[in-house]
């Protein structure tokens, strides 16, 4: 992926920019609201991520907002200080995707990254989806391991669904919390996890292959690879 | 009912003032009642007076043939009236002269002169008399019917009744609009104070231009409520400020700690260190977001995410998130509803709320215990959401603490947890206008936030 990155703080941006390029992808720097602007307008990136408080006449989201005006349709992560609810509803409001508060940990902010930039490039909808030997049917709501079918109950279906159309990608317990249950809240306890274990029991147990993994410290992954 | 109705001061402005009205009422009429009655009575009885001891002159100087022919020239003259009443009997009782007949019994047979009630010609007639024994046996009576200055009296006290009544009438009815005028503004300052006290700081009480001294009461609260909304509003400045300032660094932090257990491999125990290093930094921003929430929560700012909601459906939805957490602890997690609860709210705060509560009472149940979700409408028509647990259960003198930012109970020392779940939960019941209520289940506790009414 070729990123752009429009921060002014160095240390992040640098840290950004590292693991990001560890990961696999290019990014660029824009440290202010003009250079942002800037690289924006002229480069095609496969996403954006986007400070809200920048030097330099324009800052995050009055970039977002001149991009979306002008039909750049890149899908844009918002990476803000500001955690207020409104502060959240302003940054979707403008044009932003998704919206990630500071401090983060870099696992979360490359597993949204992932599924910005996967949701922008499939869009098609699918009546069956597949990951190995697991198959799930959406019309009638049946899922199968290696033909052998799987009773699962309308939240596990939900939660299986989620992690097959994520197939390959690391998706966090924050993201499980707001794609699945809708909280935007950290519950005391890490309750995902027991979800996670759940499913994993119905649909690993008894095969030789361990399709539902557990990443460490970011979240769990769906796959078929090794 | 009348009690409170007594307790309001309009209304007991009214009484006081009838009553004050009616004593002036009667301070004007008693005299001027005594008075008249004297005047007239007195004039009456000289009258009388007059009347008998010329009758007794012309007796006592002519005889009782003369008398007669007096007394019947008198009556003849004022026949048509009964006002003048003249009695002439002899010894035997017999009528000599007069305008009627019978010689009352109550009259005694010696002198007087007093008011009485006689029959006259077959009629019952108030009358004041005088009557004498003359020589010889004879008696004589004078009287006056005084039925006419009864009919008077009976004109005076109706009057002095409907003035009575009139004024008693005015000051109830006014009494009863001072008091809705004023409750219906008492009201409206009302309604616009619970508003602000719920967080939304834009409300001002209602107030027109004129200088009532409710109006003068209320301008001076809404400049107070300005300075009031000034201020929070610089609060809300310098946290987001700090918050902004605190997560620059705390970002910095995470991501130098993260970048070392990337980039550059090091001995399992280094490791071991980065990877503790890097969750004590995460627990330290929980607890910033957390108090963030807080902050956020408690000046209101989440009341613009109120929607109508089923707080029973809400409940059931949270309770059904952490089935798998009791399962997993062998404890029994049971959702129990009574129908739809419709309300409005931050579905997404209730949630939260809801859902500290079931992680405590898990907590507190252990491996094997049970704990009981219910939603319910109690006889007032308030809505209950209640999480109770069999667990040890709490003390009565940690009750009132359990609430406070950062407090552990004694029971939760040693689990995991900052101590600002329930503080969570008081300021999202708070934010809905709820009251949080703690009781035991013998054995085990059971928290209950009553919404409404």
């Amino acid at each position: 992926m070729k990123l752009l990155i429009v921060e002014d703080n160095e240390r992040v941006a640098q840290f950004l920019k590292k693991g990001l390029q560890e990961s696999g992808h290019t990014a660029d720097h824009a440290a202010t609201g003009r250079d942002g602007m800037f690289f924006a307008a002229s480069e095609p990136y496969d996403a954006i991520i986007m400070d809200r408080m920048l030097p330099g006449g324009i800052d995050g989201l009055g970039i977002i907002e001149a991009l979306r005006k002008s039909g750049n349709k890149v899908p844009i992560l918002i990476l803000s200080a500001l955690s207020g609810v409104d502060d959240r509803i302003r940054g979707l409001k403008s044009g932003g995707d998704d919206y990630l508060v500071k401090p983060f940990a870099f696992g979360e902010l490359l597993a949204r990254l992932d599924a910005l930039v996967r949701r922008s490039q499939d869009a098609r909808s699918e009546t069956t989806l597949t990951v190995g030997d697991l198959s799930m049917d959406l019309l009638s709501h049946k899922v199968s391991r290696s033909g052998k079918p799987l009773a699962l109950q309308p939240r596990e279906f939900k939660l299986l669904e989620y992690l097959m159309r994520h197939a390959d990608q690391v998706v966090t317990r924050t993201m499980l919390l707001e794609n699945i249950w809708e909280y935007d809240f950290d519950p005391q306890t890490n309750v995902v996890d027991v979800h996670i274990s759940k499913l994993r029991q119905k649909i690993d147990a008894g095969a030789d292959r361990q399709l539902l993994r557990t990443i460490r410290n970011s979240g769990y992954m769906l796959t078929a690879n090794d | 009912m009348s009690s409170r109705f007594m307790r309001f001061s309009a209304v007991t402005v009214a009484l006081t003032y009838v009553a004050l009205s009616l004593v002036v009422l009667a301070a004007f009429a008693m005299p001027l009642w005594y008075s008249w009655r004297e005047t007239i009575e007195e004039e009456r009885a000289h009258v009388l007076k007059a009347n008998t001891h010329r009758l007794v002159e012309i007796f006592n100087e002519q005889g009782v043939a003369a008398l007669s022919v007096t007394i019947n020239a008198q009556v003849d003259a004022k026949a048509a009236e009964d006002e003048d009443l003249i009695l002439l009997i002899d010894a035997q009782g017999k009528k000599m002269a007069g305008n009627f007949s019978t010689w009352p019994e109550v009259l005694a047979n010696a002198s007087g002169g007093r008011t009485y009630s006689i029959d006259i010609n077959g009629r019952e007639t108030r009358v004041a008399a005088m009557h004498v024994a003359l020589p010889g046996g004879y008696r004589l009576l004078v009287a006056n019917n005084i039925d006419k200055y009864r009919r008077l009296e009976h004109f005076f006290l109706l009057g002095l009744g409907i003035a009575t009544g009139i004024v008693v009438l005015l000051g109830i009815v006014s009494g009863l609009l001072v008091r809705r005028a004023l409750l219906a503004k008492v009201r409206d300052i009302n309604r616009a104070a619970s508003a602000i006290m719920a967080g939304d700081f834009s409300h001002r009480l209602p107030h027109d231009s004129g200088e009532s001294e409710l109006n003068t009461l209320a301008a001076t609260q809404n400049r107070m409520l300005d300075q009031i909304e000034q201020l929070i509003g610089s609060v809300r400045n310098v946290s987001n400020a700090i918050a902004h300032d605190l997560r620059t660094p705390l970002a910095e932090l995470r991501s130098r700690l993260e970048e070392l257990s990337i980039a550059q491999p090091a001995p399992a125990p280094v490791m071991d260190e980065i990877h503790g290093a890097i969750a004590d930094v995460d627990r330290v921003i929980n607890i910033f977001n957390a108090l963030l929430r807080l902050a956020e929560i408690d000046t209101g700012a989440r009341r613009s995410g109120f929607v109508e909601l089923d707080a029973a459906g809400v409940a059931g939805d949270v309770a059904d998130f952490y089935l798998p957490l009791a399962e997993s602890k062998d404890c029994e997690l049971n959702f129990i509803s009574s129908g739809p609860l419709t309300m409005t709210g931050d579905p997404l705060l209730l949630a939260q709320a809801i859902g500290n509560l079931i992680d405590n009472a898990l907590k507190f149940a252990g491996e094997g215990g049970s704990v009981t979700v219910e939603t319910s409408i109690d006889g007032d028509g308030a809505k209950l959401i209640s999480v109770a647990d069999n667990g040890p259960g709490i003390a009565d003198t940690e009750k009132e603490k359990v609430f406070d930012r950062f407090y552990r109970g004694d029971a939760s020392r040693g689990t995991p947890g900052v101590g600002l779940g329930l503080s969570l939960v008081a300021a999202v019941a708070r934010l809905h206008g709820a009251t949080l209520m703690l009781s035991d289940t013998h054995p085990g506790l059971r928290v209950t936030l009553r919404i409404g009414a």
